[in-house]
């Protein structure tokens, strides 16, 4: 038997590896996110021109879920681990922010970040408990935790029990009042899409896409689960709670049932399934979709009642019919468009 | 010490109509392994079916209860029918059917907002808000027959299980899915005819609760949570279990009520149900759930 030289192998591979990822590289086409940043950007300027604020209004509702769903993609997609009750952090980052503003006056734009780690923080330890269980018990511990919350927001008088607190609104003229939430969100959105690509292609990444697919075996192949699957609760909670501290300071207050319905969390989970789970592009395509749909169903329609029934039916079809999302399906029969291979 | 005595009958009371609520939700997991999100908001229905019973034609609930059971289960088999048939041999059908019968849910709760609105229902007939007094105790009798009425169901469904072939085949399917089927039950009839016993007990629970709580559609997400303490702590499958567990939460949240509040009293449920998934995910009688 010849003896193997394993450093070459190992080299070979590598090299191999690399050549892959260079061919992938030269089939993706970046100019076309690159694109749709431009023009969000460039959008505002149309205010001179005429009165565009309910269009910057669903650009930047848009881009909210863009980051919310895109944190959440990361526990969810990557991970497997299915969580319900992700508005609780959403709910957390605008209150931090929120009263920070309220009483010290510092932006939110400016605090979320910071916001963001406090949800995540609180991530983290919700992760190290209720990670312990897997599939619907996970399901129904992240719908608990959703009513805990909701019960002590509501009764904690410091931040104004069921009624809120009204924040001031900025002093700009009208027509540019929302542009500092627009950019804000806008920059948030594109973060949140470039990190969750830099997360799926990084060792970390990989080894959360190993516990999606088979937990124990990821174990024994050395992969810290416990540690990994906490990180990865963490994150997504991070990018829900700074999507939720500019939300507050834009909608001029914060109350229960703005952030704890559980719209909120459905949306989050709706987009990454008709997107496609675990896909990087699929969460921000179901984001536009969801919000169109949500504002025609509105539009047409007028009830907020109709527009639930309609959301649930949306989520029936898709999970019968299209478990792989609109990305994912594609991807499968060899059809998805270049401009949007974005993993 | 009256005051203590009179917060369990409270809570006593209170149990009969949960009981009932998380049996059906404890039947279907146990036969079809499907965490039924979706059983409050059907539970509802059978409230709202109750109601204009009762406002339209002034039916006693009482009698409307086995129409809503038909009617509900007609319901459950139409779905099993049409959604979770197809999912048995899904590859991730746990998960799968959870997030399903979440999506349904939030089909029912906007299907019934749409017809009848979000304002708050009740229905009144005379003994919902009538009482018998033993000493300085009083027993509410609304809660006191709806207690009875869901015992007697439950009983009822216990001594089928027991006692009839075709319920020798559902425990046995509950055991293990693969080995009845291996002994010739047709598991997929177990199947439909116990998920639509499932539905149809939501139906009958309805019709309970419409004269004992207040509702309206999106009231469902509390029971979710509620109902769905009680399962976990009973362990999931176990109807003993669930009905043991929702005495033993209705009563510890009625005292929970009486010392910090009526707004920490649901809070019971909430945290037990989170304590229980992370203690004992087992809960009391359920097997130790297998690592999916």
């Amino acid at each position: 038997m010849p003896n193997i030289d394993t450093d070459d192998i190992l080299e070979q591979r590598r090299a191999y590896n690399e050549m892959l990822a260079q061919a992938a590289d030269k089939t993706r086409a970046v100019w076309f996110p690159m694109a749709i940043m431009a023009v969000l950007l460039a959008l505002p300027a149309l205010q001179f021109v005429g009165n565009y604020n309910y269009l910057i209004h669903l650009v930047l509702f848009t881009a909210s879920y863009v980051v919310m769903a895109s944190g959440w993609n990361v526990l969810g997609g990557f991970t497997g681990y299915i969580s319900l009750g992700h508005n609780v952090f959403f709910a957390v980052g605008g209150y931090f922010a929120g009263m920070a503003f309220a009483r010290l006056d510092i932006s939110t734009i400016i605090l979320a970040p910071v916001a963001g780690l406090v949800a995540g923080a609180l991530g983290y330890l919700i992760g190290l408990i209720t990670l312990r269980v897997r599939g619907p018990s996970f399901i129904i511990s992240s719908l608990a935790l959703v009513m805990i919350f909701r019960i002590f927001f509501e009764n904690w008088e410091f931040v104004g029990g069921a009624a809120g607190v009204a924040l001031k609104a900025n002093s700009l003229p009208v027509e540019w009042a929302k542009l500092p939430y627009y950019y804000a969100f806008i920059v948030m959105a594109a973060f949140a899409v470039w990190a969750s690509y830099r997360i799926k292609h990084s060792k970390f990444g990989l080894g959360l896409r190993a516990i999606s697919k088979d937990e124990i075996k990821s174990e024994s192949a050395g992969i810290d689960t416990r540690f990994y699957k906490v990180m990865a609760f963490a994150i997504s909670a991070f990018f829900v709670g700074m999507a939720g501290a500019v939300w507050g300071e834009y909608l001029t207050y914060i109350r229960p049932n703005i952030f704890l319905i559980i719209l909120v969390s459905v949306n989050m989970v709706l987009m990454c399934i008709l997107g496609g789970k675990g896909t990087i592009a699929g969460p921000v395509i179901g984001a536009v979709l969801i919000v169109a749909f949500n504002e025609f169903f509105v539009a047409t329609l007028g009830a907020s009642e109709i527009n639930i029934l309609a959301t649930g039916l949306i989520m029936m079809l898709c999970l019968m019919f299209f478990p792989l999302g609109i990305v994912g399906t594609l991807a499968r029969h060899r059809k998805l468009p270049r401009i949007l291979n974005w993993d | 010490m009256a005051d203590m005595i009179q917060i369990l009958v409270l809570g006593l009371a209170l149990g009969g109509v949960y009981a009932l609520m998380g049996s059906g939700l404890s039947l279907v997991f146990g036969v079809m392994r499907i965490v039924n999100l979706a059983h409050p908001s059907l539970v509802m229905a059978g409230a709202y079916i109750a109601y204009w019973a009762f406002r339209l034609g002034g039916v006693d609930p009482m009698v409307t209860l086995p129409v809503a059971l038909v009617i509900l289960a007609a319901t459950g088999v139409l779905l099993y029918k049409l959604v979770f048939e197809r999912e048995a041999r899904s590859a991730k059908y746990s998960e799968m059917t959870v997030l399903l019968t979440f999506a349904l849910a939030m089909v029912v709760e906007g299907a019934l907002g749409t017809a009848f609105t979000n304002t708050q229902r009740v229905t009144s007939p005379d003994y919902a808000t009538d009482a018998f007094f033993i000493g300085s105790v009083f027993i509410p009798k609304g809660q006191l027959y709806s207690g009875i009425v869901s015992l007697t169901i439950i009983s009822a469904l216990a001594l089928f299980l027991k006692f009839s072939a075709f319920g020798n085949a559902i425990r046995a399917t509950t055991q293990n899915r693969d080995a009845a089927e291996l002994l010739g039950v047709n598991v997929n009839l177990v199947g439909l005819v116990s998920f639509a016993i499932g539905i149809g007990l939501a139906g009958a629970a309805g019709a309970l609760v419409s004269f004992v709580f207040s509702f309206f559609p999106a009231k469902h997400w509390e029971w979710i949570a509620i109902l769905m303490s009680l399962v976990v702590l009973g362990g999931m499958g176990s109807i003993l279990g669930t009905v043991l567990a929702a005495f033993i939460l209705s009563i510890v949240a009625a005292y929970v009520g009486f010392f910090f509040g009526a707004t920490w009293s649901t809070l019971t449920f909430f945290v037990a149900l989170f304590v229980v998934l992370l203690v004992r995910p087992q809960g009391l009688f359920g097997e130790k759930p297998e690592l999916a």
